[in-house]
């Protein structure tokens, strides 16, 4: 697996990740690491997630084990039988890298630690994620990633301030902590071209999704002051939050500075004849300021100054509001974009995959899959050019066991006869 | 502080990066002890130097935003007017001296710079370079610039967040630009820096920030392309667990500052809420006991998990009912002594001043800046025992480093130096 036109062909990976940590291994393998995919002997729990292929449930057509266990190979292994521990071991000595997601001590209890597994190889990288680290009096707690986002803060801004807080779709804690992973994970590789020596990387989800607070931790530590949710459905300055249309919503961020402004927006209803009376200069000093960035932060963070211009603000907003319902978001998002005004449409997964842009950038990575005799498409790279070792789905995820006889006869050079021994006692 | 040898030390990084998802990248490498060198002027500062939250009594200069600095510790800033004829002769010699180059213009403005992998790279063959454009190199949509805030939506993050009855208002923040663009891009970058020491050769690394947004949907693509289904948002709930939501708990109500969409308003410290997860049998048996085996918990309708999927909405009221009586700290308490998945909707005080766990890791940072005082900044969430990366210092003021990046890093004269400075090319801050 050596590919050279690969940017990780020389790594090796064990991954024991469930849904916490997939994500991260499944970074890794589509940059061309080798991943092992390690499952229980009778298949990991993850392929009872659904979507399934044509909504059917079977453990081969979980959409989700699809999804992130690309470019990776399968070999079934019991970590709880010692007769599969020693196997491990053995793999262990082949490695780079170990990714689990266990509560923290359970690899300990199997006489697995980082410690035991350094003396096998120095230079492994133990990568650990879990809801909270390994260190700490929350170490032990049951978390999940709703409990992560909770924990983490991402739910107290998410949604409207009438509504209960809600976790972002997507699983976001796993996510973000699987991405957090990942960089400490290359930090670590990387660190081992000058020192040669491994070391234990220890993620925290809740951690992980610190960051992306954006700004309300230094607006408590600066002011004192707690960002909530803010979410409105009409915005309260025009042109800075979410309209419906015709088909769904979109998302108009008229921001001074970047891209057109007032004048155009003006003039582009205008055209269809629906700008009431916003051509009259009487809001003239309106545009002066809400088209000026510092002015808008000052009027942001002045409430009596803010409350003094609703009334304005709500007629500009309602003109603009009747304008865009009748348009369909796509149409509005090209009618926008031809006057360089940053209005987007709230995409479903339909839009993106029809989304020109998105096809220009070969979003979609067909990928064979000859058990069920098609090719899926599947969502593609992130970085959709790396200029000599691009990133690529080298090959569905694995069935189970699938690659048993390639890595435990071929590599490890046990003879059939040990592995159906092996099989026998539950081991593999 | 303690010294030890970071792991990019000796790597350079020219940085053109501006507002967050860049910045963030390059944040991570700076943090691991690479020399990152922001360019910007007082004429044409990164714009979130002006965006909140500001320190009080402050709000006119252009080092005080907490949000700039969070995002730029360790870097150091050469003050650079991008825009001035000349300099691009200053910035040509800091690229011939990088590793690394970053930028995340729209291709429009970048060409406008002159800005072109190639170009650098025939002179310089081991040099890498990024180009993370919102919407890519190529394609209709490339010269629409944007931010996190319109990348969540064209990405499809917020069609998925929120109630299914509720328009899809989304994060709430610039969510892409934090970690998942960031950090996907950090991956890779890391990844060509290490290859660069086996072969000796930089790439050219693109990233599409729409199309790393589009990633993180879990299925929602795939159960498109092959099932023809488009996934909504389903609030709280998900079809392997219940009760699976968020409920309201005891507010402490005391006083406390609320940044509404009005900006910041006088409120109360009531908004409580705690989140709870169930997802099997022998978890409700753990929810039942924490409550104490009240009457409605045995109700035969809730005993299985498909029970209570199909009283979902009778079994969230008796639900919050009961957390309405406790502070959250007491739900998460009396679930987790019994294995229940359950935590606290915390707000920012919450994590900051009052999580023992956050404060024993130490994640959070305190640096000095000396014009934003002593403030905390978002630390490292990844613990390497061996080489754990470490803030060095609070992020820069503008054109902070001008004469240490023009004497020491580009070998200028004092007289070179003064002369740009007098012609508006260089500020020294």
């Amino acid at each position: 697996m050596n590919d050279r036109d690969t940017l990780l062909g020389d790594i090796r990976v064990l991954d024991l990740s469930d849904e916490k940590g997939v994500y991260c291994t499944k970074l890794l393998a589509d940059l061309g690491a080798d991943v092992l995919r390690i499952e229980p002997p009778c298949g990991h729990p993850m392929r009872d997630l659904g979507p399934f292929v044509h909504d059917e449930p079977h453990p081969e057509k979980s959409l989700y084990w699809f999804h992130f266990n690309t470019s990776k190979r399968g070999i079934t292994l019991n970590l709880e039988h010692a007769d599969g521990r020693a196997i491990f071991g053995r793999l262990v000595r082949t490695a780079d890298v170990v990714v689990e997601t266990f509560s923290p001590g359970y690899m300990e209890s199997l006489g697995l630690a980082y410690g035991t597994l350094k003396e096998w190889n120095p230079a492994l990288i133990l990568t650990s994620i879990t809801p909270f680290g390994q260190t700490g009096p929350h170490k032990d707690l049951a978390g999940c990633d709703m409990v992560v986002q909770a924990m983490g803060g991402l739910m107290f801004l998410a949604g409207f301030p009438e509504d209960p807080p809600y976790r972002l779709g997507g699983s976001q804690a796993y996510h973000s902590g699987s991405v957090q992973a990942a960089v400490g994970t290359m930090v670590a590789l990387y660190a081992r071209e000058t020192t040669g020596v491994g070391q234990h990387v220890d993620v925290s989800l809740q951690e992980s999704v610190l960051m992306s607070l954006e700004t309300a931790v230094q607006h408590y530590d600066m002011r004192r002051e707690i960002r909530t949710r803010i979410g409105r459905e009409e915005p309260v300055v025009p042109g800075i939050g979410m309209y419906s249309c015709a088909d769904g919503h979109v998302f108009s961020y008229v921001v001074a500075g970047f891209g057109a402004s007032w004048d155009v927006i003006v003039q582009w209803m205008e055209s269809e004849g629906k700008a009431g009376d916003l051509k009259d200069p009487k809001w003239n000093e309106v545009w002066d300021l809400i088209t000026n960035f510092r002015q808008l932060i000052a009027l942001a963070n002045d409430p009596p100054r803010l409350m003094a211009r609703l009334q304005q603000f709500g007629h500009i907003h309602g003109l603009l509001k009747e304008f865009l319902a009748g348009k369909t978001k796509q149409q509005i998002f090209e009618e926008a974009a031809a006057r360089r005004i940053m209005i987007v449409p709230v995409q479903n997964a339909k839009d993106i995959v029809e989304s020109p842009q998105f096809q220009a950038l070969d979003f979609l990575t067909p990928v064979e899959h000859p058990e069920l005799g098609r090719t899926l498409q599947y969502p593609g790279p992130p970085y959709y050019e790396i200029s000599e070792t691009a990133w690529r789905i080298s090959r569905r995820a694995p069935l189970v066991g699938e690659h048993n006889i390639e890595v435990y006869a071929d590599e490890l050079g046990l003879t059939r006869k040990q592995l159906a021994a092996l099989k026998s006692a539950g081991a593999i | 502080m303690e010294q030890g040898t970071l792991p990019f030390e000796g790597i350079r990084v020219c940085d053109f990066s501006w507002f967050a998802a860049a910045p963030v990248a390059t944040k991570i490498l700076a943090d691991n002890g690479a020399q990152v060198i922001k360019m910007e002027s007082a004429t044409h500062p990164d714009g979130i130097r002006m965006a909140s939250p500001l320190t009080p009594g402050k709000e006119e200069g252009l080092n005080v935003s907490g949000w700039f600095n969070n995002q730029n510790s360790s870097k150091i800033c050469l003050g650079l007017n991008l825009a001035h004829p000349r300099a691009k002769d200053v910035y040509d010699r800091l690229i011939m001296a990088s590793d690394v180059v970053v930028e995340n213009f729209s291709p429009r403005m970048k060409d406008r710079l002159g800005l072109n992998y190639e170009d650098y790279a025939a002179k310089k063959p081991d040099l890498i370079w990024v180009d993370q454009p919102m919407q890519g190199l190529v394609g209709p949509h490339r010269n629409r610039a944007g931010f996190g805030a319109v990348i969540t939506p064209l990405g499809g993050l917020s069609f998925l967040s929120g109630y299914a009855h509720r328009p899809p208002i989304g994060t709430g923040t610039n969510y892409t630009d934090y970690c998942i663009n960031p950090g996907q891009l950090a991956v890779a970058l890391i990844a060509v820096l290490r290859r660069r020491k086996k072969t000796g050769r930089g790439q050219h690394i693109v990233m599409a920030q729409v199309a790393s947004a589009a990633t993180i949907l879990e299925t929602a693509i795939l159960d498109y392309t092959v099932n023809g289904r488009i996934q909504e948002r389903g609030g709280n709930r998900i079809a392997h667990a219940s009760p699976h939501g968020c409920y309201r708990c005891r507010g402490e109500n005391r006083d406390c500052t609320v940044v509404t969409s009005l900006g910041p308003t006088p409120g109360r410290k009531n908004e409580r809420w705690c989140v709870i997860a169930v997802f099997n049998d022998a978890q409700w048996q753990g929810f039942r006991r924490a409550l104490g085996n009240p009457p409605w918990t045995r109700d035969p309708r809730f005993a299985t998990l498909l029970g209570r999927k199909e009283n979902e909405d009778e079994l969230d009221r008796l639900v919050g009912e009961w957390t309405a009586t406790h502070s959250p700290e007491e739900v998460t308490a009396l679930l987790q002594k019994e294995g229940v998945p359950a935590g606290i909707v915390q707000d920012a005080e919450d994590i900051l001043v009052r999580d023992p766990h956050l404060m024993s890791r130490g994640y959070y940072v305190y640096l000095d800046h000396p014009e934003t005082g002593h403030s905390a900044y978002d630390g490292i969430p990844y613990k390497l025992s061996e080489t754990p990366g470490r803030l060095s210092r609070p992020a820069p003021r503008i054109g902070e480093h001008t004469e240490y990046v023009c004497r020491e890093v580009l070998g200028m004269s004092e007289e070179d130096i003064n002369l740009l400075v007098v012609e508006g090319v260089l500020e020294i801050g």
